[in-house]
């Protein structure tokens, strides 16, 4: 084994409160190798590589050869306003006198770019850059401070089949000068492919340690849930009539417009869009849920949808589960009761004139608890006290409670565990056999595989390939989500 | 208290003396706790909905002038006159809020800077007003003319002047806590103060929400104001306030925004109001100390965040 | 005319201030506090040794004492920004009222004291506008300007690149507060010779609305209170026209709320203005 370039022992991370995050892990990274870092929501990657990168100082254990150690996060944090150079070198700006240096600087960021073969133009502004551009800011920014080790946070979780490739290849590259490279992942795939060891944990701890080669994917999932996955709900055979129909609709503006889509949603059909994201996907959903202005119409039953009224969507019996549960979907500080009224406030059964029914919130609340297995003290808890699995369980919950006509489901899997997300999924199948439009819009081309009845690819607003279930083609589906003819 | 050469020993005595020392003090007392009643309620009100009112002064004072100038004019019975003035009082309030409200809901202003200028508006609006056209003939000084008597807001305890506005600020406490607690009204309220973008996509429209909210805020305030005039110094006088509107966010943030521990918090910051000129008089302490204080009280109980979610006028 | 440098001088100062913390992420509402700390601090301390000048330096200190406790409580006691500028403001007030006392005998106003002289008050003015041009290029061509500028639009990422958001932000805030304690020097010692309660008047506030109307940036804040500034000068002239004085001295309210119709043009804010790290 090569010199190790970072380790880490006994490591714990010990939270008041007495929570766990990390609980005693051992962790080498030899210098030169592509190391990958597997597991659940909340079994403690990332407060694993924010230790290993010294942001966070640890409860108990030693981390040696840290000096040096970049961090690339899942959710860039650059400044948009400013631009690729101001990114790069904030912090270690090239000065003449008092001021900074900008050609110098602009210099710096041109020979790095060119030495890592990440094509970038420093002087762009950072927001005007698409998604997988700018997550090669951050990734400049970390190797401007020259780091002996390297670690991503899911970096493939924004970027295109090719765009993945490309990054491996510069991964590849930077282990050969010497770096060593540590990708947290949960895509099974891409560890099997390119990794040369993998660590798995499980609950704060490491219960798995080897070499890819001599490993499956199906090992190592097993060793991320401690068990076998578990089995999505059977899909029965349906007939079904159009529900939702949208023609020439077109939203948002800038690079990540719906440009234009016209397709249908039968009652008791999923229907997924497969994309990577930054397509037009959060404009085609905003659009459906009534909160961003667009063109084109859209039909529910035969009914035009009036223009951007969320009210009247919750009306006529569109149910959105949202990307981001925290900040669209939910009131992390009220209860689990107060939550699941939300959406329904201005109608029965919540409302009881011109007070809330606070017997039916109750029931209702009681009724998703049980039936997604939401795992909580009561339903008065404050809705940030539960893990984002359970968080997402009672979105779920709330949007497929009063038996919707089209459900747009954005991500409804992001960042909870796997037995979670099974439930999710299973769920929604059965929303779909019960007769609801399903509408999944889902990065993961996996999970929209396993789903859908038909798939629509969405590549820069437009809907670029459509398949039948029989007719599903991942190779296919992937280079046309890449841009492909 | 000990800077200024005075015992502070003495000083506390005498405030608490000034406060509660008989029938007199504990209803001058609450006269202050009235005061600071309304605005605070106000200031909490648009707390819940995500707003910031700085200008719980300016709609008082603004709700003052309605209701001055309105019962100085009026010549009706005091049983029909009464719930006029105050009404104007809570229009002219409205009318003030929702301007800042309007600004936040169509043009995504500020309501913190837009509130903060039209206190100052709302002053020299009212000193030229009142020192100048409409400046009652016999006055002393800058105010209107005096209310007719049976415009008067009744004594709550008699020969003094404390009156009635003390059970309306009550049951406006009551109102509220059963409007965030029950109501739709109160449920959207808070979730556009809690969570601007979840509510947005539950259906609930912020812009008007945050229009509603300024402008019943501003009623409130305005409100306060007309039971200043109409209960307390039967004119509009514009120094009828001695910084109620700010106070009230301290109040309100001491009351944990909760309309019924308001209340208890209106009722302790009424004692330091009314208690200070006594301790003025007798220990030698300047009243400003009070001042002072109230502003170390912001400081040091804001340090959870009451109001969860700033929401960026969008 | 001199009458509208005077009048716009403590204003520049105010709004220089504001833009500085507000880049930085700090939408700094005790501007208000920290003028009226720093006029009384320069009077007080005239008064007690005679010279003007060390007036002027205990006016900068005073402001810096002021907004660096907002960005104490900002930034290390997680007090949120609005709140904390309010509850400042009261400090102030309730402090210097109280300090006339203490320190004079007397409440409302204090003696006349030693005050700058017209050079003096020439100098004061011609820094400002130094200032402005000044700060314009620090925050545009300097490393430090540009870790302020990313602590104003996203802290995270100025974490990420290895420095502390709260020490710029707190650092930021003290500097503010020097320029808004030069603004209450200048009004105190330099246009009159006395410290009277209320004699800032909102200016403080007014400063906030400069900062909008100049976009954020030091010299945009600097024209639009120099455009206040005439404005307030306007007053007198226009008074003996029979305009009622309110109603000028009202203006730049007025315009103000104009502006936050967008009738200025929409600029954006820093986007992380106001929102606590």
């Amino acid at each position: 084994m090569p010199a190790p370039a970072l380790v880490l022992r006994g490591v714990a991370k010990v939270y008041p409160g007495g929570v766990r995050a990390v609980d005693g892990v051992d962790l080498e990274l030899g210098a030169g190798e592509i190391h990958a870092l597997c597991g659940e929501n909340g079994a403690g990657k990332s407060t694993l590589a924010q230790i290993a990168s010294g942001n966070l100082a640890p409860t108990a254990g030693t981390v040696t050869g840290a000096e040096r150690v970049g961090l690339v996060h899942q959710h860039f944090e650059l400044v948009l306003r400013l631009r690729v150079w101001e990114n790069v070198l904030l912090g270690r700006e090239p000065r003449r006198g008092l001021a900074i240096d900008a050609g110098a600087a602009r210099e710096r960021v041109r020979g790095l770019a060119a030495s890592h073969g990440l094509d970038v133009d420093p002087d762009a502004v950072v927001e005007t850059l698409p998604v997988g551009i700018a997550q090669r800011v951050e990734i400049l920014r970390e190797l401007a401070r020259d780091p002996r080790v390297l670690v991503l946070d899911e970096p493939t979780a924004v970027l295109s089949p090719p765009e993945i490739d490309a990054l491996f290849a510069t991964l590849r590259s930077l282990a050969r000068n010497g770096t060593a490279i540590l990708v947290i992942t949960h895509k099974l795939q891409e560890v099997v492919s390119h990794a040369e060891r993998v660590t798995v944990m499980r609950a704060g701890r490491v219960v798995l340690r080897t070499l890819t080669g001599d490993t499956s994917i199906a090992a190592i999932a097993r060793a991320m849930v401690g068990g076998e996955l578990p089995a999505l709900a059977a899909r029965t055979p349906r007939a079904t009539t159009a529900a939702f129909v949208a023609r020439d609709l077109a939203a948002g503006d800038g690079a990540h417009a719906l440009r234009s889509a016209s397709f249908e949603v039968r009652g008791g059909e999923i229907v997924g869009i497969a994309g990577v994201e930054g397509n037009g996907q959060s404009a085609l959903t905003d659009a459906v849920a009534g909160v961003l202005p667009y063109s084109g119409d859209m039909t529910l039953g035969g009914a035009t949808l009036a223009g951007e009224n969320a009210e009247a969507r919750i009306a006529a019996g569109i149910r959105t589960i949202p990307q981001d549960r925290q900040t669209e979907a939910l009131v992390l500080s009220w209860s689990i009761c107060d939550n699941v009224a939300l959406g329904d406030q201005t109608r029965g059964p919540m409302r009881a004139g011109a007070t809330l029914d606070r017997a039916a919130m109750r029931t209702l609340a009681t009724q998703i608890v049980d039936r997604f297995d939401v795992r909580t003290p009561s339903i008065q808890t404050p809705m940030r006290a539960l893990s984002g699995g359970n968080q997402q369980k009672v979105v779920v919950g709330r949007a497929l409670a009063h038996d919707p006509v089209l459900v747009v489901a954005y991500q409804p899997t992001r960042g909870i565990d796997v037995g979670a997300a099974a439930l999710v999924q299973s769920r929604l199948i059965e929303a779909r056999n019960a007769g609801s439009a399903v509408l999944l819009v889902s990065f993961e081309l996996d999970e929209v595989l396993a789903l859908a009845d038909r798939i629509l690819v969405l590549f820069r607003g437009t809907i670029v390939g459509a398949f039948e279930r029989a007719d599903f083609d991942r190779a296919r589906i992937g280079a046309l989500m890449a841009g492909a003819a | 208290m000990a800077l200024a050469g005075a015992d502070p020993l003495a000083g506390f005595a005498a405030l608490l003396h000034g406060a509660l020392g008989g029938t007199h003090q504990i209803s001058e007392t609450l006269v202050q706790t009235t005061s600071l009643l309304f605005p605070s309620l106000a200031v909490a009100f648009a707390f819940r909905a995500g707003l910031f009112n700085i200008g719980a002064e300016g709609q008082l004072v603004i709700g003052g002038l309605c209701a001055g100038l309105l019962g100085a004019w009026l010549t009706l019975p005091g049983w029909l006159a009464i719930p006029l003035i105050l009404a104007a009082g809570a229009l002219g309030g409205g009318l003030w809020g929702g301007i800042a409200g309007t600004l936040r809901a169509r043009f995504a202003g500020n309501e913190v800077i837009a509130t903060l200028m039209l206190n100052i508006i709302a002053g020299l609006f009212a000193n030229y007003l009142v020192v100048g056209p409409l400046r009652a003939p016999d006055a002393a000084g800058a105010e209107t003319a005096e209310l007719p008597e049976s415009s008067w807001l009744p004594a709550l305890v008699p020969d003094t002047r404390l009156s009635i506005a003390l059970v309306f600020g009550l049951a406006l406490a009551a109102l509220l806590a059963f409007v965030f607690r029950r109501t739709v009204f109160g449920y959207s309220l808070r979730a556009a103060g809690d969570a601007p973008e979840a509510a947005r996509r539950a259906g609930i429209d912020l812009a008007r929400t945050a229009f509603v909210a300024m402008t019943l805020s501003g009623a409130i305030a305005g409100f306060g104001g007309a039971t200043i005039v109409a209960g307390v110094l039967h004119r509009f006088n514009v120094a009828l306030s001695p910084g109620y509107g700010f106070i009230a966010i301290a109040v309100a943030l001491v009351g944990g925004l909760d309309p019924l521990w308001i209340v208890a918090a209106s009722f302790a910051f009424g004692i330091l109001q009314s208690g200070s000129l006594t301790m003025q008089a007798l220990a030698h302490v300047p009243k400003d100390v009070v001042t002072f204080v109230e502003g170390l009280a912001i400081l040091g109980l804001a340090t959870r965040r009451i109001v969860a979610t700033r929401s960026a006028p969008a | 005319m001199a009458l509208v440098l005077v009048k716009a001088t403590p204003l520049v100062f105010a709004a220089l201030a504001g833009v500085v913390c507000e880049r930085a992420g700090i939408l700094n509402i005790a501007l208000e506090g920290a003028l009226t700390a720093g006029a009384f601090a320069a009077v007080a301390v005239s008064y007690a040794t005679g010279s003007p000048l060390l007036g002027l330096a205990a006016g900068v200190l005073a402001g810096m004492l002021v907004c660096g406790l907002l960005g104490l409580a900002a930034t290390r006691f997680g007090v949120d920004q609005i709140v904390a500028g309010t509850g400042i403001n009261l400090l102030a007030a309730g402090g210097t009222a109280f300090g006339l006392v203490v320190v004079f005998g007397q409440p409302g106003a204090s003696p006349e004291v030693n005050a700058l002289g017209k050079t003096g008050e020439v100098a004061l003015a011609l820094a400002a506008f130094f200032c402005a041009f000044a700060l314009q290029a620090l925050l545009d061509r300097t490393p430090w300007g540009l870790r302020l500028r990313a602590c104003g639009e996203n802290p995270q990422a100025v974490r990420s690149a290895g420095l502390d958001p709260r020490r710029i932000r707190l650092l930021a805030t003290i500097a503010g507060g020097a320029l808004a304690g030069l603004g209450g020097v200048f009004l105190a010692l330099g246009e009159l010779d006395i410290y009277s309660d209320g004699m800032t008047a909102g200016r403080g506030f007014i400063a906030l609305a400069a900062v909008i109307f100049g976009r954020w940036t030091p010299l945009g804040a600097a024209a639009a209170a120099l455009a206040f500034g005439a404005l307030s000068a306007l007053q007198f002239v226009l008074q003996r026209a029979g305009v009622p004085s309110e109603l000028m001295q009202a203006l730049p309210y007025l315009a103000a709320l104009a502006a936050l119709t967008g009738l200025a043009g929409r600029a954006r804010a820093p986007a992380a203005d106001g929102v606590p790290y």
